[in-house]
């Protein structure tokens, strides 16, 4: 039984998301088809589907919430995780498969670099042990703890007070955030208390999943220079185990709080901003692989961005499903991530002097404003559903 | 508005706990103010921040953020979106770049000195289980949580247990929660002024406001002190269990009973 169970977590917390961000792969150029973006872009996809079928539902209806978000949510990633595993092989054919070559890259990489490397995994290994044997007291498990418990168990999303059990009015202010649901859904699959998947089973996934992205923002920081890479990866990872400077960073919450959607707001959805940024603006390869003719040894080359990536429409979309993904965490989260977005759309696009990069950028906030303005109306009272 | 300055400013100051490890971030991203030539990650990690600090500390956004239904308190949130871990880390990483083991030796020794351990303090500790919640918790749960799964009961916890018990079961109601222990929230409730308040627990008081809220079970710390003893109140003593008494109201069960026969006859 409990080896079904384990199954069955590898498969809707690894397998189906994975596959998910297949699906992205003929909208990738070359160098963004590896393992781990598209393991990072299948999460963001995951939580932009659990934003459009959960929360019509949590909005909605009243009983029988979870089943029947499990109804329509299943299918859809099903799908798209077929659809995903289909392209791939589809895209492998045509010779623009799944690129390995970061396992390549690192049998080659020089035994001082294996060795750092293998300190970083061993502190994330470490991190992943923690988080599994010690318990972090929090009190605001006590509501969203209880939200995905409720959800499983009473089957009822947002419509019960956490604290004391009672029937109560939609709760506005976090109904759009379905983090909860998403553990109580995970729960309900795999046959698991919502409490367990959300402290012992949640944190085993999400840990390595921001070191992947992590990993990502490397690469994207140093491009062509592969071997300050491990030294990156290791200090950052011992940054978030000694970032507890006060209770309110993003690393404090990562180690203490990892199963909480603000944890994941703060760790996955604003660095998921910066890392999709940086790859736009194509802040590395440039100096080992794409140096126009002619601007090499001019020395100012590096200030001049080789904007290859500035047209990725696979890019500016996942960027458009993390505004929307992001909702998932906390509804801050979609507004910061869309302020994020914004912003640096504008400073690049002031740089540039480039409208369309601004354009661009606000079309990929539409679903996050529409999010936004769904909030603002829950709030405000306006729409009561 | 200075008055609102002061205050995005405090919060500030709170968030980087006064640590070196923020000056860590702070020098760094001087070195990458003066060296970073590569102007994409200029523009994200040196102007960005500069940005988003001058805003944070702009008393109109603080009212804005309010203004458009967020929680005051979590105002500082707004400082996640400078990655003060990656502006060091990329800093000292190009600092050292053609000294690669200087680099990582320096780096590790100054995070690990300015920085402060995440897994020490008292909120962390041996999980005594896979839903890290207490064993007690956990026993008292399934003493007390209703067979059918349809059926829900009541129970009044001592505050220290308030937390976890609908962490593990969703069909244990509670006449308070959580929201009693924040002092910020200010609510009232009956039942928490007579179970908590006082020094010695006036039973008869608590009893008239548990059983206006229909609570069947009634916990409490061996400790706790009473003014009267809970079973000669009427109250039946079910179990002790790790220093907590867990008693049970044969008047409210009753009560209780009789509802739940009368719906279950009137939906027979």
């Amino acid at each position: 039984m409990t080896v079904v169970k384990i199954l069955g977590l590898i498969v809707w917390l690894v397998v189906v998301p994975f596959c998910m961000g297949l699906v992205f792969l003929p909208l990738f150029k070359e160098r963004f088809k590896s393992v781990g973006t598209v393991f990072v872009a299948g999460y963001i996809l995951f939580f932009t589907a659990l934003e459009l079928v959960g929360i019509p539902i949590v909005l909605f209806t009243v009983y029988n919430g979870l089943t029947i978000f499990t109804r329509w949510f299943t299918p859809l990633i099903l799908v798209l995780s077929l659809a995903g595993a289909g392209i791939a092989l589809w895209e492998k054919k045509r010779g623009y498969g799944l690129s390995f070559a970061g396992f390549d890259r690192f049998k080659e990489s020089s035994p001082e670099e294996k060795i750092v490397m293998l300190l970083f995994l061993g502190l994330v290994g470490f991190q992943v042990y923690m988080s599994f044997t010690r318990a972090s007291f929090d009190g605001d498990d006590a509501y969203y703890g209880v939200q995905a418990v409720i959800a499983q168990q009473v089957d009822t999303l947002y419509r019960v007070n956490p604290y004391t059990g009672r029937s109560a009015p939609l709760d506005v202010r976090h109904a759009l955030a379905l983090f909860p649901v998403w553990e109580a859904y995970l729960g309900k699959m795999c046959g698991i208390h919502a409490t367990i998947i959300a402290h012992s089973v949640v944190p085993l996934v999400l840990i390595p999943l921001t070191y992947v992205l992590y990993f990502q923002i490397g690469k994207a920081l140093f491009g062509g220079k592969r071997k300050q890479l491990p030294m990156f990866m290791m200090l950052i990872a011992l940054w978030q185990l000694f970032g507890n400077i006060s209770i309110y960073t993003t690393e404090t919450f990562f180690l203490t709080r990892t199963w909480q959607g603000k944890s994941f707001a703060g760790n996955f959805v604003i660095p998921a901003v910066l890392w999709i940024f940086l790859c736009l603006f194509a802040s590395g390869e440039k100096e080992d692989t794409i140096v126009p003719k002619g601007m090499k040894n001019q020395g100012k080359w590096l200030g001049r961005a080789v904007h290859t990536n500035i047209g990725e429409k696979g890019l500016w979309i996942l960027l458009a499903c993390l505004n929307l993904a992001g909702g998932a965490s906390s509804s801050l989260a979609i507004l910061l991530s869309c302020m994020m977005t914004a912003g640096f759309g504008f400073l690049f696009s002031v740089r540039e002097r480039k409208f369309g990069i601004l354009t661009k950028a606000g079309f990929s906030c539409v679903l996050g404003g529409i999010y936004v303005l769904l909030y603002l109306l829950l709030t405000h009272g306006i729409f009561v559903p | 508005m200075f008055g609102i300055f002061m205050e995005s400013f405090v919060i500030l100051k709170l968030y980087t706990g006064l640590k070196l490890l923020f000056l860590l971030s702070a020098l760094a991203w001087g070195y990458l103010l003066v060296t970073e030539k590569n102007k994409s990650i200029r523009t994200l990690l040196v102007y960005a921040p500069v940005i988003v600090v001058a805003l944070f500390l702009f008393p109109v956004s603080r009212k804005g953020f309010v203004a458009i239904g967020l929680d005051g308190e979590t105002y500082y949130r707004i400082l996640w979106t400078i990655p003060f871990g990656i502006i060091f880390v990329y800093g000292i990483c190009r600092l050292f770049e053609q000294h690669r083991r200087i680099g990582l030796l320096a780096g590790t020794v100054l995070t690990i000195v300015c920085g402060s351990y995440v897994y020490k303090g008292a909120y962390i500790s041996k999980a005594e289980n896979l839903y890290h919640i207490p064993d007690t918790v956990v026993e008292i749960c399934d003493l007390i949580g209703p067979e059918d799964a349809k059926s829900r009961v009541s129970a009044v916890m001592p505050e220290e247990l308030i937390h976890f018990v609908r962490q593990y079961d969703a069909s244990i109601n509670m006449p308070y929660g959580r929201e009693m222990l924040v002092n910020a929230w200010d609510y009232y409730n009956a039942v928490y002024e007579a179970m908590e308040k006082p020094r010695v627990v006036d039973m008869e008081e608590l009893l008239k406001a548990t059983r206006e809220e229909y609570c069947q079970y009634i916990v409490m710390s061996k400790e706790r002190e009473t003014n009267q003893d809970p079973e000669k109140c009427g109250l039946l003593l079910l179990e002790e269990i790790d220093g907590y008494l867990i008693y049970e109201d044969p008047v409210t069960v009753q009560i209780v009973n009789e509802w739940q026969n009368y719906y279950e006859d009137d939906e027979g």
